[in-house]
C-alpha cells in the first residue's frame, strides 16, 4: 500500500500491469518510459527489465516516476509488469505484493480470449492470496492490440471481461504506437488520487 | 499483513543515525532501508553510482522470491539472504514483516562480520518502527481540499 513519508515529504504509489502473455504490458511501460514528459530527468527513473534471453518477462519491468507535487508531497508512482506466462504465478504474486492499483492489459484478439478470462480470474485469485479486495483496488481495463486485425468488438470484451455492477474504465489501445497508453496512465493514477482523497492515505 | 508506517523527521533521522553507525562499524558502503513491496525508505552511505531506487526494488522482490521459495519446502524462519560477488557483496535482513535492511560491503569484510554488526542494528530498526506505528494514524495525508481537477492527466506525452 501507499507509502507516506512525512520527513521527506514523498508519497509513493505502486502500479502493476497485469495481463496474458505477450499483451502488451511491457510495451506499455516502454512507451511511458520513451514518451513522458518530465520536468527533470531525475523525475524518470531506469526501465529495468528482468526478462528472459528471447525478451519475455520473468519477473518484472520496473521504472519510478515522479508527478508533480501535491499539496507539497512529491507523488512517486513505481510502475510494475508481471510476467504473462501462466507458469510464472508465483512471481506474479510476488510483484503484486503492496499494489495499489491495477491496469488489466488485454489483449483484443478473440483467439486470445480464453487467456484473457483465465489471467483475470488468476489475478483476482492472486489478490485474495495477499489479503486484497479485488473490489478495494482501483482498477483499469485496456483492451490493447487493436490495431491487429481479427480484433473482438469492444462491447464483446466488455462484456466477458467487464461484467459486474460497477464496471472498470475501459481504453482501447495500439500500445506500439503509444495509443491508448497515456489515457490508461492518467486514468490510473486519477483514481487512486481520488481514492486517496475520499479514504485518505491512511484510515 | 499491516502496512510500513508514517515516518516523521525525527524517526528518518533516528534511522540514518543508526544505518551511519552501521556503516561505520561494519565497513559497509551502502545500507538501505527498504519496504518489501519494493519502496525505498532511507539510504546511507554509497558514492551515486548505484541507483538505489532499482536497487530496493530488485532486492526486495528478490528476497520475496526466496522467502517464498523457502517457503515450498517448509521452511518458516527465513531472516536474511546473501549474495557474494567479486568485488561488493549483498546482505538482506528481515527487520519486520514489512521492511528490510540491504548492506552491500567490499569482500574482503566477511559476511559472518556484517551479520554480527546488522543483526542488532536491524533489531532497533525494528524498535523504532514498532514507535512510528504506534504512532501512526494521526499523521495521515489529508488530501480532501486537493482540487481534484489539477490532477485528471498527471502525464502528458512528449510533443
Amino acid at each position: 500500500m501507499a507509502i507516506i513519508n512525512q520527513a521527506t515529504k514523498e508519497l509513493q504509489v505502486k502500479i502493476v500491469y497485469y495481463g496474458p502473455a505477450k499483451s502488451g504490458k511491457t510495451t506499455n511501460l516502454e512507451q511511458v518510459h520513451a514518451n513522458v514528459q518530465v520536468p527533470n530527468q531525475d523525475a524518470k527513473g531506469k526501465l529495468t527489465s528482468l526478462a528472459t534471453s528471447s525478451d519475455r518477462t520473468l519477473f518484472f519491468d520496473f521504472f519510478p516516476l515522479e508527478a508533480v507535487a501535491i499539496k507539497g508531497f512529491k507523488t512517486k508512482f513505481a510502475l510494475f509488469t508481471v510476467p504473462g506466462q501462466v507458469i510464472y504465478n508465483a512471481t506474479r504474486q510476488i510483484v503484486l505484493r503492496g499494489v495499489d492499483g491495477i491496469v488489466f492489459v488485454a489483449d483484443s484478439r478473440y483467439e486470445k480470449m480464453e487467456e484473457n478470462i483465465e489471467t483475470f480470474q488468476h489475478l483476482q485469485d492472486n489478490l485474495k492470496s495477499l489479503n486484497i479486495n479485488f473490489e478495494d483496488i482501483p482498477c483499469v481495463m485496456q483492451y490493447n492490440k487493436r490495431d491487429l486485425p481479427d480484433v473482438a468488438p469492444v462491447e464483446y470484451l466488455e462484456y466477458v471481461l467487464n461484467n459486474r455492477e460497477t464496471q472498470m474504465p475501459s481504453f482501447e489501445a495500439a500500445a506500439s504506437k503509444t495509443e491508448g497508453v497515456f489515457e490508461t496512465l492518467n486514468m490510473i493514477t486519477r483514481m487512486l488520487l481520488n481514492k486517496f482523497l475520499n479514504d485518505g492515505v491512511r484510515k | 499483513m499491516g502496512q510500513f508506517p508514517q515516518l516523521n523527521q525525527e524517526d528518518v533521522d533516528h534511522v540514518d543515525a543508526l544505518l551511519r553507525e552501521l556503516l561505520e562499524r561494519s565497513e559497509a558502503s551502502l545500507a538501505l532501508l527498504v519496504e518489501k513491496a519494493g519502496y525505498l525508505i532511507h539510504e546511507a552511505g554509497g558514492t551515486g553510482q548505484v541507483d538505489t531506487t532499482t536497487f530496493a526494488t530488485l532486492g526486495s522482490n528478490a528476497y520475496n522470491a526466496v522467502q517464498f521459495m523457502a517457503s515450498l519446502v517448509g521452511e518458516s524462519n527465513f531472516a536474511s539472504m546473501y549474495q557474494q560477488g567479486e568485488n561488493f557483496s549483498t546482505l538482506m535482513l528481515n527487520v519486520d514483516e514489512n521492511s528490510l535492511l540491504v548492506l552491500v560491503f567490499p569482500t574482503h569484510v566477511t559476511v559472518g562480520s556484517m551479520k554480527y554488526f546488522a543483526a542488532p542494528a536491524a533489531r532497533a530498526l525494528n524498535e523504532r518502527i514498532q514507535i512510528a506505528a504506534a504512532r501512526d494514524g494521526a499523521l495521515s495525508l489529508d488530501l480532501s481540499d486537493l482540487d481534484a481537477t489539477n490532477v485528471q492527466s498527471l502525464f502528458q506525452r512528449k510533443e
